[in-house]
């Protein structure tokens, strides 16, 4: 019953937020491809998993590590929070001032959850796209929320590694073709990799 | 824009009182108004009638023939079959009318006959009769149009009312909530929330429930309207049924309410949905009610009510409104003060300790909330309604080592 309710809500076009992907670093790391739905200058940005999914927005619990002040006018934050894969790399500015005075108030190093936007950014124009993570809020967590985090990452990466293979969906046919020298075979012994490191 | 199908209609209407008209004639009167002079097509196609009917003498087409004879009389049609842009005559039953809303509307209500109900408005120029809830009249000629998606039964001048003595007692048959759509509608539901009334003039709004579904409803004040009872069940006749930004409502102002001994078993009752706190809103945390009784709104921070205007003796309550994301589906949740009491570990007196007592007063309320839950796995049982979760219980997630295991093989094992 209670899909049948979400699709009707999805067909009566009412306000949809953007779900929050589970993503590890060393996949969103790779991200090469973003593009926008629709033309209004408000419509979604979104950069293309290497697994064939859209996103838009991401959710992510690990270690941050290190954060950094940064500017004279516009000041912001830089941090670094490190899943089992890999580092993210998240930023917050005074356009997100409780972000960011949140994630000035951390001390490194802390487990934390993070919601925050996904962006490419170049140096310029020849070198290769970085991903960013633009923080919309950040909060500190115990371990116990770390360690969920990671098994519902690594079933949500598997999951789309399983989509991948079959699915004729536009957004993995574009996966193929922005991301030919990828194999989401690698992201499938990451997950292992990933979930082999939380201690039974 | 092709008028063949009024011109035929036209033309069969004047062939029954003897009467050869071409269609052709007709159509090329009725595109002459239409597109050079931008009349209603529904409008044209009267005015049309009764200049055809002057032209041959025949008296008041539209209005039909006094003494029983029926001169322009069609067959009554039966209400459900009615479509917009129709000339009809129906035989019903008024069985609500309501507060015209303007000055050229002389009634408005409810007409229904044994296949269902339609909305009406008499136009305060038709000088038609004035009709009485419970009795049945003949409407000839009269105009069906469509608002909103709204079909509705206009009676103008050219519309005859005739009250029919037919005495028949008429029970509507209910239907299910999914498949109520616009216009009237009765069925038979249970009153599963009450809301905070939004405007002064409503007496109650909230959700019914049945068997398929759930739907929002409002009542406004009347002279002798009463609130429906929460978990009640009710037999609710020819309310109706509104649309707004695709979603259906039910306005029950003048609908026929039977209270019910029985039961349903609502769906949606129960749905879980696992995932991680990605949003706290603001005007989640400690905050105030208004007192007055059967309100119950939240306040601002100035103890302002936007009905009863400034309250200093607010009620003291707990809230969390957020998102709930499970990386597929974003979904929106309600906590009331139980589930965030349980959640946060942070109970009503606590919170109002904090409250009065810390400089940061009612945010550190919240900041303490969202310090505890934001970022946290939860699984919320609730019901969905309007795409709003609201939740009954709910408990923190708990690292699993089967699901761990079970996770590991699924990653390891064969491609």
């Amino acid at each position: 019953m209670s899909t049948n309710a979400r699709e009707i809500g999805r067909k009566e076009g009412s306000f949809e937020r953007e779900p929050a992907r589970r993503v590890f670093a060393s996949e969103l790391r790779e991200c090469r491809y973003d593009f926008k739905e629709g033309t209004d200058e408000k419509s979604p940005t979104f950069v293309l998993l290497p697994t064939g999914e859209r996103c838009n927005r991401v959710f992510i619990v690990g270690t941050l590590t290190e954060k950094q002040r940064q500017g004279d006018q516009n000041i912001f934050y830089r941090g670094r929070v490190v899943d089992p894969t890999g580092t993210f790399f998240i930023m917050a500015g005074s356009y997100q001032p409780e972000a960011m005075q949140q994630l000035a108030k951390i001390e490194v190093p802390a487990f934390v959850a993070v919601v925050g936007k996904p962006g490419l950014y170049r140096k310029d124009e020849a070198s290769t796209p970085m991903v960013s993570v633009r923080v919309e809020s950040i909060n500190v967590v115990d371990k116990d929320t770390r360690d969920l985090w990671v098994l519902d990452t690594a079933t949500r990466t598997l999951d789309r590694i399983e989509i991948f293979k079959t699915s004729t969906e536009p957004d993995v046919i574009k996966a193929k073709e922005q991301y030919p020298a990828i194999d989401p075979a690698i992201f499938r012994r990451m997950a292992y990799d990933a979930l082999a490191q939380i201690k039974i | 824009m092709d008028f063949s199908e009024t011109a035929d209609r036209i033309s069969r209407k004047f062939q029954k009182s003897g009467q050869t008209i071409d269609p052709k004639k007709i159509e090329g009167k009725l595109r002459r108004l239409i597109e050079e002079f931008g009349v209603q097509p529904s409008e044209a196609e009267r005015s049309v009638t009764n200049d055809l009917a002057k032209e041959f003498n025949i008296p008041q087409m539209g209005t039909g023939g006094g003494g029983g004879k029926g001169g322009g009389a069609t067959e009554p049609k039966k209400i459900a079959d009615v479509s917009p842009e129709e000339w009809v005559t129906i035989e019903g039953k008024v069985v609500a009318l309501s507060a015209p809303g303007s000055p050229a509307i002389a009634q408005s209500g409810i007409i229904a006959d044994d296949s269902g109900g339609i909305r009406f408005v008499a136009w305060a120029k038709s000088n038609a009769p004035a009709m009485t809830v419970g009795l049945w009249y003949h409407i000839e000629s009269a105009v069906v149009d469509e608002f909103k998606g709204i079909a509705s039964l206009k009676i103008h001048s050219g519309t005859t009312v005739k009250e029919s003595g037919t005495d028949g007692v008429l029970i509507p048959s209910t239907v299910p909530i999914v498949n109520l759509h616009t216009g009237v509608g009765s069925v038979r539901a249970k009153v599963i929330q009450e809301w905070d009334a939004s405007h002064e003039r409503m007496l109650q709004s909230g959700i019914l429930g049945d068997e398929t579904g759930t739907i929002k409803f409002v009542i406004w004040k009347e002279a002798g309207k009463e609130k429906l009872a929460v978990g009640s069940v009710y037999n609710i006749f020819y309310t109706l049924v509104d649309e707004y930004n695709g979603r259906l409502s039910l306005n029950l102002t003048t609908a026929t309410i039977m209270q019910d001994d029985g039961d349903i078993l609502v769906s949606g009752g129960n749905v879980a949905v696992r995932g991680a706190l990605v949003h706290i809103a603001p005007g989640s945390g400690i905050i105030k009610r208004c007192p007055v009784e059967g309100c119950n709104r939240a306040l601002s921070r100035q103890n302002y009510c936007p009905v009863h205007e400034i309250q200093p003796k607010f009620i003291y309550d707990l809230r969390i409104k957020g998102w709930l994301d499970d990386g597929e589906k974003t979904h929106n949740i309600l906590l009331q003060r139980d589930v965030v009491e349980s959640l946060t570990g942070i109970t009503l007196d606590a919170a109002k300790e904090i409250a009065e007592n810390n400089p940061l007063g009612m945010d550190e309320v919240f900041l303490q909330m969202r310090d505890r839950v934001l970022g946290r796995y939860i699984t919320c049982h609730g019901r969905e309604i309007d795409n709003r979760l609201l939740v009954n219980t709910c408990e923190r997630l708990t690292f699993e080592s089967s699901e761990h295991a079970a996770l590991l093989n699924r990653a390891g094992g064969a491609p």
